[in-house]
Parts: structure tokens; sequence; C-alpha cells
């Protein structure tokens, strides 16, 4: 079995790197013309990119545990994503550094409304966060080597020790995402906001994470199979199968979504409505719908069909719908307590978005060449490359 | 109106789906075929048309919300209206994980009823089979020999490298019956 390798056009490689560039000229530009807006920009393109790269460990882990077949053709993909955990540390390295002109709770000096709560003057104490953030990164990018390590050892020897290696590692995985994303997302999102809580926070930013990490593996996998590496590996089975699990993701978000809205609509406690009253106020509304649109109605209604589920074509579609719909979600959550009242959006917000996406793909190209494009030694490859729905 | 049938029994799922493809497409009619388990690809050997039955979930599962917000409506706010906590008495937002759950009940139950009907399936159905084994571990493939085009010997060739079990030759009246 030959595996073509992974070379991207030269015009696309081209455009991803005027774009990387068009981003960091953008952010040093921004931070003198309009700080404001430049460091609400940064630490939403951080945390989408870490979210996107952590999403490809969590598939492939979330696969290695279930004992998983069917994904094996196209792996290299959330491995390339995953691969790109390091670079995707990169901004949220400066947002660290940036921190305390970032969150209010950072300067402020303690005057943010006075202390609610000793627990949260300790935790949110500048010197933690930035501990506490660089231990997250260093597990996830620990954790995302190794795996990607033995599963490139197994191209060579097919032996099944190193699949076991990775059910453990996987497994490991998952428990210590679970909690370290789940502290990471209050720490870099909810304390924007340091008075208001929502304890499914967590959950909530998870439901985001998988989703655009979903699409961005579909968006990916149909790419690599127009440009031919993946050509006879990748079936409609396949594409079935992820149009099965962005359809149950994108209303796995909205389910978390909803739990949250609601408990806090009905609990009716004014310090956590606050969130949600800046949120429905003035033009804020039309981003408030905006994002249930792309996240999961639109995703929703049309996968629903089984022909939308196998269509490359229509995946594109609804998998970019669902990538700009995190943008908008993220944009709702981080932009309200920088911008006040209205949202704006203009060419910080472009340049920037731009930036981490041509950061994210040159990062993705890079890992994909390290590898052949099949995992070729994968004692499952048989399976996934035979199996139907 | 009496039907004459070739009823072909197999041991294996490959075989059921080799043959299956290869009399459909040889152009002979397959009146049905059994197996003890849902085959997967089995409708896609047989050319079957898609099933309408996501279409019944669908429409069905809207009826049920419609009917659930319109019951909640008029509980909560036109015929015994009730203040929660200070709230409008039509608060939609209190009305959905109820209207989610009769939603999925609803499309959920009708589509297996709908199924029931369409198979022409009820509680205490005779059940009728082609062979009693086809509930435990034999496949069963049915071809219609009223078909002018039924050429005994072409089946014959055409089933010989799926490793038939055992052929017969049936007549039956009325529908129903075997198949």
């Amino acid at each position: 079995m030959t595996i073509p390798e992974f070379q991207p056009p030269a015009p696309i490689l081209r455009l991803v790197k005027v774009l990387a560039g068009l981003g960091a000229a953008t952010l040093a530009a921004g931070l003198f013309l309009a700080p404001e807006r430049a460091w609400m920009n940064l630490l939403l393109a951080a945390f989408y990119l870490i979210g996107l790269c952590l999403a490809g460990v969590l598939f492939i882990a979330i696969q290695y545990v279930s004992g998983a077949g069917w994904y094996v053709a196209f792996r290299r993909v959330p491995e390339a994503m995953a691969g790109a955990l390091p670079v995707a540390a990169l901004p949220v390295l400066l947002v660290l550094v940036a921190s305390a002109s970032i969150y209010p709770w950072a300067h402020a000096g303690g005057e943010h409304g006075g202390a609610a709560f000793w627990f949260k003057d300790v935790w949110l104490s500048p010197l933690f966060f930035v501990v506490r953030a660089l231990i997250y990164l260093v597990v996830w990018i620990a954790f995302a080597t190794a795996i990607l390590r033995t599963s490139r050892s197994q191209d060579s020897d097919g032996d099944l020790s190193h699949t076991r290696r990775n059910v453990r590692l996987s497994a490991a995985f998952l428990v210590v995402f679970g909690i370290t994303f789940w502290l990471a997302s209050y720490d870099w999102l909810m304390s924007l906001e340091p008075e208001w809580y929502s304890t499914v926070f967590g959950v909530y930013q998870f439901s985001g994470v998988i989703l655009s990490g979903l699409a961005m593996i579909t968006i990916l996998a149909v790419w690599l199979y127009r440009l031919g590496p993946l050509r006879g590996f990748l079936t409609a089975e396949h594409l079935h199968d992820l149009g099965k699990l962005l359809f149950a993701f994108s209303t796995f978000w909205m389910y978390i979504w909803f739990c949250q809205f609601m408990l806090i609509w009905y609990a009716d406690i004014p310090e956590e409505t606050s969130h949600f009253i800046t949120r429905l106020a003035g033009f804020w509304q039309p981003v408030f719908w905006l994002n249930i649109l792309l996240n999961w109605a639109v995703p929703f209604l049309v996968l629903l069909h089984i022909p939308a589920k196998r269509s490359p074509g229509m995946l594109l579609k609804i998998s970019w719908v669902i990538l700009v719909g995190r943008w908008v979600d993220l944009y709702l959550m981080i932009a309200p307590p920088f911008v006040g009242e209205n949202p704006v959006f203009g060419v910080w917000e472009v340049g920037i978005a731009a930036g981490a996406a041509g950061l994210f793909f040159l990062a993705v190209f890079r890992t994909l060449r390290h590898a052949p494009v099949v995992p070729v030694g994968d004692p499952y490859l048989e399976e996934s490359l035979s199996y139907h729905n | 109106m009496s039907r004459r049938t070739l009823v072909t029994v197999f041991d294996h799922e490959d075989d059921i789906l080799g043959a299956t493809r290869a009399i459909r497409e040889a152009g002979f009619r397959i009146a049905d075929v059994y197996a003890p388990y849902a085959v997967h690809g089995l409708d896609k050997a047989m050319g079957l048309q898609p099933s309408k039955l996501p279409w019944v979930c669908f429409v069905l599962g809207l009826v049920g919300a419609a009917l659930k917000v319109w019951f909640e409506f008029w509980t909560t706010a036109q015929d015994w209206p009730i203040n929660v906590g200070g709230k409008p008495w039509n608060s939609l937002p209190a009305f959905v994980p109820v209207t989610f759950e009769v939603m999925v009940l609803f499309a959920g139950v009708s589509t297996v009823f709908a199924f029931f009907l369409v198979s022409r399936l009820w509680p205490g159905k005779r059940a009728v089979l082609a062979d009693p084994h086809v509930t435990d571990d034999r496949f069963i493939l049915i071809i219609d020999q009223s078909d002018a085009a039924f050429d005994p010997v072409k089946v014959e060739r055409l089933l010989e490298p799926y490793h038939v079990v055992r052929v017969e030759e049936r007549e039956e009246s009325g529908e129903g019956g075997a198949g």
C-alpha cells in the first residue's frame, strides 16, 4: 500500500501565510491603536484555537477508549490538529502576558465590586492564574505528544501493543482533560465577569469545543480527499458517521446552552441574570439569536436528512456554518465586558480571526507532513476501509 | 390469486447479500428476503426505496410539539393562570423541556405504530414463516416465479457461488403466505 504524501497546493499555502502575517500585523497595530479590541480578539482567537486542537486529541482519545475502528482511515486529520497544540498555545501565552490588561479582577486591584468571597480572591490572584494556565498547557501538550508518537511508531511495525498503550494514555487524558479544561474555561472566559458564575459553564465550553473540532475534522478530511491523499481511503460511510456526530453534538450544544439559560432564567437571581440581560439588550439580541441559528438550527435541520450527511459538499458547508457559529458563540461570551452596550465588528475582529485561521492551517499542514496521511500500521485500518452503516 | 415462488435457503450473511444482489441484477423479481437479524446492506442489495418512516417521524414530532405548546399555554395562561415567581403567565422557556419530551414521545411511538401499520403487524397476529429457521440461523431469499422472465436454469447457475442449502418450490393462494 503506497500512501501519497500530503503537499498543500502552493496558492493555498501562500494564502495561509498571508493570513497569518495579516493577523500578526493587525494584532501589533491594534495594541497601539485600539488595545481593548486587540486584547479581546486575541483572547477569542486563543481560546478558539486551543479548543480546536484539544478537540483533535479528545476525538482520538474517545475513539481509542471506546475501541472504535471506523475512524482509522482519517485519524491523521485529528492527529494533525492535536499536533498543532504547541502552536495554539502561543496566543494563550500572549493572553497570560497581557492578563493584567484583559481581566477586570487583575487590573481593578481587588476593587472589582468588593471581594465577594475569600476563595475567589485567592483563586483569581495573578500569579496563581498564570501558574495554573501553564500547568494546563504542559499537561495537554504532553498527552498529545505521547499519543501522537505512539500512533506514528505503529506505522513501521503494526504492533498491537501501540494500540493498547494509546488506550491507556487516552483514558488518562479524558479524566485529566475533564478537570483541566473545565477549570481553564472558568479561568480564561468566565472570570471576565468575576461576579458572575455558572456551574455548567465548563460543560457548555466542552460542547462548543467538540462541535467545532468535529467540523474542522470534516473539513480537513474532505479537503485531503479532494486533493488526493485520502482518495480510496475516505468513504461515504466515514462522512455519514461524521455527519451523525456533527448532528448529535450540535443538538448537545443546544441542550447544554439551554440548561444554562433556563436555570438562570428560572431562578432569576440578579448576580446570575446579569450575564444574559447584557446579552439580550440592544443590538446584542440579534447576535444572541444568530448564535443559536448557526450552531444548532441550521445544522440540525440540514443534517436530519441522510443524503446531506453523506454528501461532501453539504458537510463542508455545514461545517463552515458551525465554525462561524463557534466564533459568534465566543464573541458573545467575551465581547460584552470589553465593548459595552452594543456589538462592534470591524478590522480588528476580521484581521485577528484571519490571523488565527492562518496560524492554525500552517501548523496543521506542517504536522500532516510529519507522517503518512493514513496510519498504515494500525490493525483497525482494514475495518475502517470496509465497514458500512 | 395464486403465485409460484422459489424459496432458497442460505447459511451465511455474505451469501444472502451476494445472492440477493445477483438475482436482482439479473432482472428477476424478489418477493422478499428473511433474516434472523438486521443484515447491513440488505436493503441496498434488494434495491429497496428509502423508507418513508423518517417523514412520519418528523411530521408527528412537530405535531406533538405544537400540541404540547398549545396545551401548556392553555393550562398556565388561559384556563387557570398561576403566578410563578412573578413571571409572565405565558413563559415560553418554562415550556421547552416538556415540549421536547412530548415531541420525542410522539415521534418515537408514532413511528413504531406507523411501522406496524405498513408491515401489517398487530398483537395476536399469527406468524407466517417461510421457514422456522429464519428466526434462528438461516437466511431465506424468495424469488417470484410468476414472472414471465423466470428461468430456473439461469437462477440455479446464478446462485451457484453462494452455497445454497436448500431450494424449494411453493405455490400459495391469497396474500400473505410465505411472502
